[in-house]
């Protein structure tokens, strides 16, 4: 940045520069508003908001528990695994086969594992369990990197590791990471419910079947009883309560098959290779012609599902950050008591437990009968639900800045005094956060916006393992580019300028 | 990986698996209205119970690919499928055989819908669909998807992904009547049935929706059973399972496929399925 315009400061420059590329990633991507007349569905739609039928929906209650037991089956499951590796997390190799797994959306893991296991609870638990072990594990590294030397230094010489380790590191960061697993099981709420989009016996079986068949009745119903379930965690989720819902949540899995070691064999020996090497038992098999297939098959699905899938991807999600940014920065200042007011701030942190609830599937759903089956309703739901997110977490630092004298209670004041404070953990949080809209692209394939997901879902829908494999490896190379990328940024960052000029 | 958690989970189900080792386990996605599966089918199950003696279980799935996966893994004997599923799974379960299909399932049909705004005025003969939107109904529906997809092909001469300016696939039949009624895509293909039914119930506006082409007919849904069904169950067992899904004459189990009867079919009713499936590419 060259001198004379020094008076854009660091988060100026990141900012300007955020929405310099979102813009060039909008005018790329399809963002045609085509929609004659949604008016007679959407009338149908609000009708069903506004006399919701509790009733309509089959074994509801059981259903209802079923989301909160795989949700806590699947964060215990994380933890048993994730935590432990937080601490060789510093191994480039650890740090990038966890990236590998968080990469894959959790319904891509259940649709493997639903290949292996069936249609059993373990394919749900195994599905959150899996790709949140490897987000504990990374998060858990970055708080324990925070815990004060200090503590450690002070301690008698002939202190056991484990005391050191218990006494020393873990008590100093005990706060922030309770909160983070709370935080983590209101997402796993919300992962649980969306596996239900492909069988699982939870909340979101019924909710997919009834918006996609417009039982809106029905969908609005379930809809405010998953909001409700989300917003009032605080209440049934006592910490002396886990381990009674943790027998309960073990006690009361539905039925399920024994594990069947040839179908795990046949899912690693068969499915998973193209189709020129089925059928092939020893390496003598493999002549020329079948590897000229291959290198076809290959070839084909790279350029024509592979590379067009995870450009769609990038615009998606890199216009989606940028709304998200300014959703996330609108919604945090209009629900600060002391700007707003008390009644608009409860008014607005009501809305955002709401954008942050419903799943992003159901907004899209709702902008797509609005405006058209192109980009934009994805880029809409993903800014509302991660916007929403990410406010709701500013917030409850915004909250606790202490005014200075100067405060006048307007927006001037509050962009001159509290946006400063809390902005640097905003923009922290927002591409933290990138990650999550990158994996949740893949949920707007199954919508039909042409996503790496979509190719992935029309590769388990046409029984076609093997390509379905090879895209999801695309994902992941994607995603761990894109999170090289984002820790180069993160550290220059870190070391120039965290705090706002 | 979570190995108390996966060693627990194991003891549990090897206990359930071994209590339930001789249930007979069916699932079934009708084509119209997927809402309280289990509670219509277990009356379905429950009919079978009584027709065959033994204990028999209904598994709701939410897609085609599940129940073939399902069908695949042996954790369902029997299911109801939709004309390509059933190839689908007939080929990777070698011996299965569809032994029933639903009367109407002889000659089944796809309607191609337009929005008034397209212009397309309904004919016997197949529309100009060069350089519109469309809509096609789930990725592995028979009438949704494959046989549109088909009859687009064999009539413009080129693919579907050459003929319009956007594809989309709606994921159900009644989305595809809702996207092409809110005008979001001018043009739609789907089950004749349920196209029907949303006339009858009123839901869709048939001033701003019309049909524009039927297609010719074809075989559709069927039941398919496993190989092996005799040794688990009994001799002669698939030959009464297949006698009883005939004989299931009570209105109320049939309106949940929904079919008028059952009818014989075997696996050659569903050959021109599996070659057009082969011509579009969506099987290899």
């Amino acid at each position: 940045m060259p001198k004379s315009i020094s008076f854009v400061g660091h988060w100026q420059k990141v900012t300007l520069i955020l929405w310099a590329i979102a813009l060039v990633c909008f005018l790329f991507s399809d963002t045609e508003i085509i929609s004659l007349d949604p008016w007679s569905e959407l009338q149908r739609m609000i009708q069903g908001l506004m006399t919701p039928d509790f009733f309509a929906t089959e074994y509801l209650l059981e259903a209802l528990w079923q989301t909160i037991s795989f949700a806590l089956l699947g964060v215990l499951g994380g933890l048993i695994w994730g935590a432990p590796l937080a601490l060789l997390y510093s191994n480039r190799f650890i740090a990038a086969g966890c990236a590998v797994i968080r990469s894959i959306h959790e319904i891509f893991w259940a649709l493997i594992f639903l290949q292996i296991f069936g249609l059993s609870p373990l394919t749900g638990i195994l599905a959150i369990a899996l790709p949140y072990g490897a987000t504990f594990a990374r998060v858990f590294f970055d708080i324990l990197l925070q815990s004060p030397q200090s503590t450690v230094e002070t301690l008698p010489a002939r202190t056991d590791r484990v005391s050191r380790y218990f006494y020393g590191k873990i008590s100093h960061v005990m706060v922030p990471i309770l909160a983070y697993i709370r935080y983590r099981f209101e997402c796993a709420l919300r992962s649980s419910a969306v596996l239900g989009f492909i069988g699982m016996p939870t909340l979101g079986f019924y909710l997919e079947t009834a918006f996609r068949q417009g039982h809106y009745h029905e969908g609005a119903a379930l809809l405010i009883l998953f909001i409700a379930l989300i917003g009032s965690i605080t209440f049934w989720c006592r910490p002396r309560l886990i381990i009674i819902y943790l027998v309960l949540a073990l006690f009361t899995l539905p039925s399920m098959h024994s594990i069947d070691a040839s179908l795990v064999w046949r899912f690693l020996s068969q499915d998973i290779l193209p189709p020129a090497l089925q059928g092939v038992t020893d390496l003598s098999q493999l002549d020329l012609s079948r590897i000229n297939e291959l290198i076809n098959w290959g070839k084909s699905v790279f350029f024509e599902q592979a590379i067009p899938g995870m450009l769609v991807t990038l615009l998606l999600a890199l216009s989606a950050l940028a709304m998200s940014h300014l959703v996330s920065v609108t919604l945090s200042a209009f629900a600060f008591k002391r700007l707003t007011g008390k009644f608009f701030s409860v008014v607005i942190r009501l809305l955002l437990l709401i954008l942050r609830s419903i799943p992003e599937y159901i907004f899209a759903f709702i902008f797509m009968l609005l405006l058209g089956p192109s980009m934009l309703p994805a880029m809409l739901a993903l800014a509302l639900h991660n916007g929403a997110l990410i406010a709701f977490l500013t917030i409850k630092q915004s909250d606790n800045v202490v005014n200075s004298s100067v405060y006048n209670g307007r927006i001037d004041g509050y962009c001159y005094d509290v946006l400063p404070k809390i902005y640097p953990n905003l923009m922290g949080l927002l591409f933290y956060r990138f990650e999550v809209i990158l994996r949740e692209t893949a949920i707007f394939g199954m919508l039909g916006v042409a996503t790496l997901g979509f190719y992935i879902d029309s590769g388990f829908s046409e029984i076609r393992y093997s390509t379905a494999l090879l895209l999801m490896a695309c994902t992941a190379l994607l995603n761990i580019l894109v999170d090289m990328i984002s820790r180069q940024l993160l550290r220059q960052n870190t070391q120039t300028a965290l705090a706002c000029r | 990986m979570g190995l108390f958690k996966m060693a627990a989970l194991v003891a549990l189900s090897s206990i359930s698996s071994s209590v339930f080792a001789a249930v007979f386990t069916f699932t079934a996605i009708p084509d119209e209205n997927e809402s309280q599966l289990r509670t219509r089918f277990e009356k379905v199950a429950f009919y079978l119970e009584k027709e065959l003696g033994v204990e028999v279980k209904y598994v709701p799935v939410k897609s085609y690919s599940a129940a073939v996966t399902a069908f695949r893994n042996n954790q369902v004997q029997l299911a109801w499928f939709g004309g390509l599923s059933g190839v689908q799974a007939r080929r990777l379960v070698p011996g299965s055989e569809a032994i029933a299909q639903g009367n109407e399932d002889q000659f089944f049909q796809s309607y191609f819908i337009a929005h008034h705004s397209a212009q397309i005025i309904p004919s016997d003969n197949f529309p100009n669909l060069n350089g519109v939107t469309f809509t096609f109904g789930s990725k592995g529906s028979t009438s949704g998807r494959l046989m549109p997809e088909f009859f687009i092909e064999r009539n413009l001469g080129k693919k579907a992904k050459d003929v319009f300016k956007r594809i989309g696939f709606s994921g159900d039949h009644s989305r595809t009547i809702a996207q092409v009624e809110s005008g979001a895509y001018q043009v739609g293909a789907l089950n004749y049935k349920v196209w029907e039914t949303a006339v009858e119930n009123g839901t869709v506006d048939v001033n701003k929706v019309k049909v524009i082409w039927q297609s010719p007919t074809y075989p559709d849904y069927q039941w398919t059973v496993r190989e092996g069904v005799d040794n688990t169950f009994g001799d002669g067992f698939k030959e009464r399972l297949t006698q009883a899904l005939l004989d299931m004459d009570d209105p109320e189990l049939l309106a949940s496929f929904p079919r008028k009867s059952f009818v014989p079919a075997d696996n050659l009713d569903y050959e021109p399925i599996e070659n057009v499936a082969k011509a579009i590419g969506l099987i290899d």
